[in-house]
């Protein structure tokens, strides 16, 4: 469904992630962990096309995808950053409206939908997204990237700065649309309680590369390596 | 001082000020909505104004010369955009530079093309009493040309698909391309309706402002200052911008000399610079 083969990429000359490849399938929740500055954002950012591959493809849906993001996103790639990146001086309601106009839906149609998804947004519909707090950004973030119809959905630490009640609201949206909608999904996390309450399967990321690859019963019940690995 | 004095004051100060803001907001469109500063601006302005010219010349009404030279420019614009443009993006100073190349080889094309002198076009000259004072028509009805600019781009940028894409591109622009907005389409379309504005400016100023190879110049001064002063709420800063700046340099030349009126206008400029370096609506939380 979603693979990175061999990404080797950074900034500039930089190398920061080196040959990793993992895989995602059809409908299923993947988790990425690491400690801070393993990489996991780089592989996310690899995976959207925002940063050149020196080495490495990436494949949506079975297809090569191709160099621009947009194009990615139009596969059906949706993102969710680190850090959100909501557009800050549009509504709620345009944040979601411009990426369903983008990728050729009717916006209004996903306006209301989306309403209807992520009630806390209601009230703020009108509001400049720039004025919301961390969590309901993430939330609007979330909104947006699922606004495009995407096939997998990559979430780049959507705990981060997220109050405790959005969190298990987020984990839940997670879970449902993944159930209802068969969208895949790959979060970089180190909030382990967190992927562990979504993930079935999880890529442990070290110094740039994939260190290990693991289901969530391990994980759970290896604490030496959550130690080592995560630091938790 | 006589009532109708003051109005007359307050009133051709406001034309001044609405001519200033007719000949800004394009500019303002390509600088807050590309981050570009075109100092060909000026040359844009210039092209729509000769445009108007040779249409009317041809036998056209005045009036619909204005969309012609609206689709002319736009047209350049967006050529230049693909040739030249699209390559600087993020580089400020390089694109300042390829516009500057690009305003010159405008001028000298003008010069070769039309002479260096050009008669201006026949208007109607229309005047209004208000007590003993008599103002040209004209002017003052810039006013509601500028006011109808302003609400064109407001509709145009908050209104429609378009101009979603558009400020999500300058807002966010790796977010903008990670959500699928082919930012390269949208900044082509968002330059030339830039150019295209220019054009209108030229057009509609052609009965005060004769075409001249560098009518531009006359303009890009101030109106780049005025963009800069206005800070990223474009549209909302330029016409607060265009109305203190441009309006209050006007009120200072009615009672001073226009010398001191321009003093004014740099002298505001700067301290506003000073006191608020990313412009004055940095801070504000509004759409345009």
């Amino acid at each position: 469904m979603f693979k990175i083969k061999n990404a080797t990429g950074g900034y500039g000359k930089t190398v920061i992630i080196r040959n990793v490849t993992l895989e995602v399938k059809a409908g299923e929740i993947v988790a990425l962990l690491g400690r801070n500055g393993v990489g996991k954002s780089t592989v996310m950012r690899y995976a959207t096309g925002l940063i050149p591959a020196m080495e490495g493809s990436v494949e949506i849906d079975g297809q090569p995808a191709p160099d621009a993001s947009a194009k990615r996103a139009q596969m059906g790639l949706g993102y969710v950053p680190q850090g959100r990146y909501v557009f800050p001086r549009m509504t709620v309601t345009e944040n979601i409206a411009v990426a369903a106009a983008s990728n050729g839906h009717d916006h209004k149609a996903a306006v209301a939908e989306a309403m209807k998804n992520f009630p806390l947004l209601v009230s703020k519909a009108n509001d400049l997204a720039g004025g919301l707090s961390g969590g309901q950004q993430q939330v609007l973030a979330l909104a947006r990237a699922l606004a495009i119809q995407p096939k997998i959905l990559l979430l780049d630490e959507p705990t981060e700065g997220v109050q405790p009640s959005i969190i298990d609201e987020i984990a839940g949206i997670l879970k449902r649309i993944n159930k209802e909608r068969g969208i895949s999904i790959l979060v970089a996390e180190q909030d382990l309680d967190f992927c562990l309450s979504i993930a079935e399967r999880a890529y442990v990321m070290e110094k740039g590369s994939i260190r290990l690859e693991t289901d969530r019963d391990s994980l759970r019940n290896d604490k030496a390596l959550q130690q080592e690995l995560l630091g938790v | 001082m006589e009532l109708d004095y003051l109005a007359t004051v307050l009133l051709s100060s406001l034309a001044s000020a609405s001519i200033l803001l007719i000949a800004t907001i394009g500019l303002a469109v390509v600088f807050g909505l590309m981050g570009v500063i075109n100092l060909a601006h000026g040359e844009f302005l210039m092209i729509g104004a000769y445009a108007a010219l040779t249409t009317t010349k041809l036998g056209i009404p005045y009036i619909l010369s204005i969309p012609v030279a609206v689709l002319i420019t736009m047209a350049i614009g967006a050529v230049v955009e693909i040739l030249v443009i699209r390559r600087l993006y993020g580089r400020i100073f390089d694109t300042m530079l390829a516009t500057w190349g690009i305003s010159m080889a405008f001028l000298q094309l003008a010069v070769l093309i039309f002479g260096t002198v050009t008669p201006g076009i026949g208007m109607p000259q229309y005047n209004f009493q208000i007590g003993d004072y008599s103002l040209a028509g004209y002017p003052i009805l810039m006013i509601g040309v500028a006011a109808l600019m302003m609400a064109f781009v407001y509709f145009l940028m908050t209104k429609t698909v378009y101009g979603m894409k558009a400020r999500a591109s300058i807002q966010e622009p790796e977010m903008a391309r990670a959500i699928g907005i082919q930012s390269a389409r949208v900044n082509t379309m968002t330059f030339a309706i830039g150019c295209g504005l220019a054009g209108f400016a030229g057009a509609v100023l052609l009965p005060i402002v004769p075409a001249t190879p560098s009518m531009g110049s006359v303009f890009v001064i101030k109106a780049f200052l005025t963009v800069v002063v206005a800070g990223p709420v474009t549209l909302t800063g330029s016409a607060l911008a265009a109305i203190g700046l441009g309006g209050g340099a006007s009120v200072t030349a009615s009672f001073l000399t226009s010398v001191a009126g321009d003093a004014f206008f740099f002298l505001i400029t700067a301290t506003l610079l000073w006191l608020y370096p990313l412009g004055i609506s940095a801070k504000w939380r509004w759409k345009m």
